[in-house]
């Protein structure tokens, strides 16, 4: 962290924005200090954005709803009680914190093109209300607010202070989720949902956080913004025009960073002020801005910070050796480590029965095909069991209601003996379910130890507000890449790895969640001979460390040397189940899934 | 082989970053079935995609009757008389089965006549595309649709027909249907290239066959010789020693 | 007591035909969207903006020279037509493979543009196209209708109709409809995806074209209306299902209903009902009503 303080990409910033502080004093700054004020509220809505849209990837075009709301709340209540920033600030919070929340659980359910849509919906409909609730908020005529109640030598002074304040507590919420484990879990989001979802992370409670922290800064900003106008009318308050430029800072200075929505709120409100100086008037403004998101969308889509970054990196990458990673040495070496400690849950254990998991007359239907058409089986505690068949029998969808991304039209899932039918994919990883993917969804961004860390065994306050590398989670993570062999892949960007690699990365990701039971999903496939040996071994002693193992495999020597069970799927029923020697010389399997005179005797022993 | 229809040498291609396709060789003898078999990932899928332009080559060459194919485009390639039936899921669901097999002759859309005739020639050649000819194709059984998507590939009469996994998901008896259609579809002098998860079905429809492992050829040779071959067993299962 | 429920009768039923009327017309624009979306993936915020340059088009070349203004039908049409084309290959194209929200953002972008550029053409003022039947109405049976409302609706059915006919007979129209089905489907036949964009593009931008000459003969039009429509247009896509045609016709003509008999009934609170309808549908049933959900492994 010290060292950090000391990193020029920290200090520059900082410093610049210190010194800003300081812009007041310049003496008749009146006019360059309303301009500053337009900045820095840019700055904070941006910032604000971002913690949602930039860190979750969760792209809201009605986020400026949250200023109207901050702004009416202010202005409300301010023609009952006076107008007192101390007080009110913290209320307009406050309000936009609460409908953040009430929003975000009905919006946070839709992706991608739908929520984009939602957003603008929920702006419009704000403005709409705000429009016609007329015995609050004053009709389409809006709300006049007086004079602030300070001398008016200090003229826009006092504005500016309150609105460098809020700036530098929001960026200082920001620079703190980033570091903590639920900006992780945001980033995990942002990156691939179903997965995040898969290694505990609680994604409605995650979203819905970062929602409501996102409209915090608006909720307090908009309740100085309104009495800096000293007028408050639905337009005004929920413009999308508004919401449309506060992306737009965002999106040029670099979502998804600390300082990027700072630098581009800057550069928005500047182009905005310019434009309306220089062009002069609304319309030349309005074109100038739709110009400039034009521009960056297309050329700039990354935003000024990380492109500018990115290219600093590359040079100095490209100065520094690479350091040779020795891919054999991985698949030889050998751990003695007892990882019992290390992936078992020790005395919370539960031992109700013999079935770790249990699926009891599971259908699901698409349309009209019943993908999985009545299947029971069972996986036994401390087994290594295999499932087979040909493709189209069902077997990702199965798996799929093992794991939750599927609910079952009919029929139950019991993990450790209790219902998981409904539950949640995360519910199910903090029970003890942990899966793996037939094409590894690691977070390709993100470094070997930041994949291993970001798995959460259960959703806690305590666990969010942690730093993402604090607890004994790192020791634990560094132990286990040492019983894979990894050791030395720890500070490589999991997108560096080779495939096979990458799969026995996901692994070790997903034994951080201690879990009873792991679903391996074609773990063979599209990695060399050589890794798949050390895949084997490493199976075997995770078994034999207490783990059941569930794979899904279309190497078949693979499945009937490993397993002690084997179930076959054929259209969407079970065929047959049974031991490897007995699956091998089923008539059945070999007439639907092996071919009529199978090869599969030749490679025995 | 005689004078071979396609001939690829050292291809390579890929997908973002890495190669999936590390240098191909291969011929196709006219008139003849070929399949390639090999585990997932060999990059099977990926050599009938860049026969049909589906995917450019970084590297190599793919020659067919005389003409390079690398860096035409996949209309282009169509016209040349290759067709592709892809691995599932390639119709147009909200079109009729008669809109589909008519797509299949986009490129010839002009020659009204000619499309007639092809129409014709392939509800004839595969009745249920008569029977069938007015329901919407998203309403077919997975064998059914396997039935489409050849039909449309032959509206344009290939030279060269490529198959990825026509087996693929589907029943023991659908499996022989489209086995019997795609025998038939060669009595014709048509030349074939097969990717086929299904070992057995493969070596037993081809002539020849082509083991693929880590995107090269590992194998080739007869079908017959290949499915007795203990080594294709080992490649295509991978090499799990350790087995009781 | 019974003359009041004739009244109350008879006003329902005009109160229907005007929401068809005003169905008819949201239906042509959002067929345009739905295309868009269907064929590219792309949310067309920027419909509204190429609506109101139609329009205002309109009305430069009426108020010169007195054209009859249901004549720039096929020549806005065709304009619109070129611009969409312009625009896919240019930039929509380029962006495309970031994603929706990046896509969206562009489409925002070139709807900012449009709407600065017209306002320093012709201003920020309500302009409207007046010919001589624009204050006529008809009376069939009880109910009377204004003209301009008449025409406008019976011939955005039409044109739907047209382009309807376009996209199930010709063969263009087919290789865009199967390149909304199934992109590599269409590739493996011999359909170049980007034509087919561009002319789905083209043709959604093209409704618009059509659909300003029939909004300025209804309303006044000034350059920022084009934000009243964007509701409206998202409204009628996502209650008809993202990207089906049918369905987006199907949901226009119910809230061009609902619209109506909000503003005759509660008029301040007559477009929540389009964002009403947007929250509804998205979050209980985010296919849309006639999209459906199809198993992500293979069949």
């Amino acid at each position: 962290m010290r060292n950090r303080l000391k990193s020029p990409r920290v200090f520059v910033p900082l410093g610049l924005l210190l010194l800003l502080g300081l812009y007041p004093l310049v003496p008749d700054s009146q006019y360059e200090q309303s301009v500053l004020i337009t900045c820095l509220l840019f700055a904070i809505m941006a910032s604000g954005w971002n913690l949602i849209s930039g860190m979750a990837g969760y792209v809201s075009l009605g986020h400026s709803v949250y200023l109207g709301i901050g702004m009416y709340t202010g202005a409300i209540a301010a023609t009952r009680w006076g107008w007192d920033p101390f007080y009110l600030a913290p209320l307009g919070a406050l309000v936009a914190g609460v409908v953040a929340l009430l929003i975000g659980l009905v919006v946070l359910r839709t992706r991608a093109h739908a929520f984009v849509i939602i957003t603008i919906a929920v702006l419009l409909s704000f403005q709409l209300l705000s429009a016609n609730l007329k015995q609050f908020t004053g009709g389409t005529e809006g709300l006049t607010l007086g004079a602030p109640g300070w001398p008016e030598e200090w003229g826009n002074t006092p504005y500016f202070y309150m609105f460098y304040a809020i700036l530098l507590l929001t960026l200082a919420l920001a620079a703190y989720l980033m570091s903590s484990r639920l900006g992780a879990g945001l980033v995990a989001i942002r990156n691939d949902e179903g997965k995040a979802a898969s290694i505990g992370v609680n994604t409605t409670v995650y979203k819905t956080i970062a929602n409501v922290l996102s409209a915090l800064p608006f909720g307090a900003a908009g309740v100085i913004y309104g009495q800096y106008l000293s007028f408050v009318n639905p337009s005004g308050a929920f413009s999308i025009l508004t919401s449309v430029y506060l992306v737009l800072a965002a999106l040029v200075g670099g979502r998804g960073t600390l300082w990027g929505p700072v630098l581009g709120g800057f550069i928005v409100a500047l182009a905005n002020e310019g434009a309306t100086v220089a062009a002069g008037g609304v319309s030349a403004r309005v074109l100038i801005m739709g110009l400039v998101l034009v521009l960056t969308v297309m050329f700039l889509p990354a935003g000024l910070l990380p492109t500018l970054t990115g290219l600093m990196t590359r040079r100095r990458a490209s100065r520094s050796t690479v350091k040779y990673i020795d891919q054999a040495a991985i698949a030889r070496h050998d751990s003695h480590l007892d990882i019992t400690s290390l992936i078992s849950r020790g005395a919370g254990q539960r031992d109700t029965g013999t079935a770790v998991l249990e699926v009891r007359d599971v259908v699901k239907r698409f349309g009209g095909v019943r993908a999985v058409d009545g299947v029971s089986l069972t996986v036994e505690r401390g087994s290594i069991t295999g499932l087979i068949g040909p493709n189209g029998s069902g077997k990702t969808t199965l798996f799929n209601c093992l794991t939750g991304t599927v609910r079952p039209d009919k029929g139950t899932v019991l993990l450790d003996g209790e219902d998981v039918t409904s539950d949640k994919v995360w519910t199910r990883a903090h029970g003890g379910l942990g899966r793996t993917f037939q094409v590894t969804r690691l977070f390709r961004s993100m470094t070997v130890l930041d994949n291993l860390v970001a798995p959460l065994e259960r959703t806690s306050a305590r666990q969010m507000v942690a730093g993402r590398y604090s607890g004994e989670e790192v020791d634990r993570a560094r132990d286990i890449l040492g019983f894979m062999g990894l050791q030395d892949f720890e500070k490589q960007n999991a997108a560096a790895l080779s495939f096979g690699q990458q799969k026995l990365v996901e692994l070790a990701q997903v034994l951080m969640l201690r879990p009873s039971v792991v679903l391996l999903d074609e773990p063979a496939s599209g990695i060399n001979p050589t890794l798949i040996e050390k895949l084997t071994k490493v199976i075997r002693q995770l078994n034999e460390a207490g783990t059941t193992v569930l794979i899904v495999e279309h190497n078949i020597p693979l499945v009937l040397g490993l397993c002690d069970t084997v179930h076959v799927l054929a259209g969407g029923k079970i065929l047959t189940s049974g031991t490897p020697d007995v699956i091998r010389n089923d008539p059945l399997v070999i007439e639907a899934y092996l071919g009529p005179d199978h090869l599969l005797e030749a490679p025995r022993g | 082989m005689g004078d071979a229809l396609l001939t690829m040498r050292d291809v390579q291609a890929g997908y973002g970053g890495g190669l999936v396709l590390q240098g191909v060789d291969l011929e196709l003898e006219p008139g003849s079935i070929t399949c390639i078999v090999g585990p997932n990932g060999a990059g099977k899928s990926t050599v009938l995609r860049v026969i049909s332009g589906l995917l450019t080559a970084s590297a190599g060459s793919v020659r067919y009757d005389g003409q390079e194919l690398v860096g035409r485009s996949p209309a282009d390639i169509l016209r040349a008389g290759i067709a592709q039936v892809p691995q599932s899921r390639a119709l147009f669901p909200h079109m009729t089965v008669r809109d589909n097999i008519l797509m299949g002759g986009y490129i010839i859309r002009r020659e009204r006549e000619l499309l007639r005739q092809r129409v014709s020639m392939v509800e004839e050649l595969i009745p249920l595309l008569k029977d069938r000819s007015n329901d919407y194709a998203g309403n077919l059984s997975g064998g059914q649709r396997r039935m489409v998507e050849i039909g449309r590939a032959l509206m344009l009469d290939p030279r060269l027909i490529l198959m990825d996994e026509p087996s693929l998901g589907l029943d023991p008896k659908s499996v022989a249907t489209v086995a019997e259609l795609i025998r038939e579809v060669t009595s014709t002098g048509r030349t074939v290239l097969l990717v086929e998860q299904n070992v057995r079905l493969g070596m037993n429809l081809a002539r020849y066959g082509v083991v693929m492992e880590q995107g090269k050829v590992a194998l080739t040779g007869d079908a017959d010789g290949l499915a007795d071959n203990p080594e294709v067993a080992s490649m295509y299962l991978g090499r799990a020693k350790d087995q009781p | 007591m019974s003359l009041r429920r004739e009244v109350r009768e008879v006003q329902i039923v005009q109160v229907l035909a005007y929401g068809i009327l005003l169905g008819g017309m949201y239906a042509l624009l959002a067929s345009g969207v739905t295309l868009i979306f269907g064929v590219l993936d792309v949310v067309n915020v920027a419909q509204g903006a190429f609506l109101v340059m139609s329009a205002l088009f309109t009305w430069q070349v009426w108020s010169v020279t007195g054209i009859e203004p249901l004549l720039l039908i096929p020549v806005n049409a065709a304009l619109l037509f070129v611009i969409g084309w312009i625009i896919y290959r240019g930039m929509v194209a380029r962006v495309a493979p970031q994603g929706p929200s990046m896509t969206v953002l562009l489409m925002f972008g070139i709807a900012l543009v449009i709407e600065g550029t017209l306002n320093l053409v012709f201003g920020n003022k309500f302009k409207s196209v007046t010919p001589e039947y624009f204050t006529w109405s008809v009376k069939i049976g009880d109910i009377v209708l204004p003209v301009p409302q008449l025409i406008s609706g019976v011939l955005a059915i039409a044109i739907l109709g047209l382009i309807y006919v376009f996209l199930r007979v010709s063969w263009a129209g087919r290789a865009v409809r199967a390149t909304a089905q199934n992109r590599e489907g269409a590739a493996l036949v011999g359909i170049s995806h980007k034509t087919a964009s561009a002319l789905a593009f083209g043709i959604g931008a093209a409704t618009a074209g059509a659909g300003g000459v029939l909004l300025s003969i209804m309303y006044p039009v000034y350059p920022a209306t084009q934000y009243d429509w964007i509701a409206r247009l998202l409204g009628i896509i996502v209650l008809g299902g993202l990207g089906s045609i049918p369905g987006a016709v199907a949901g226009s003509l119910l809230l061009g209903v609902m619209e109506a008999f909000a503003v005759t009934y509660v008029p301040q609170w007559s477009t929540l009902f389009f964002y009403g309808t947007i929250l509804a549908i998205l979050v209980f049933r985010p296919q849309g009503l006639m999209g459906s959900v199809t198993r992500e492994d293979v069949v």
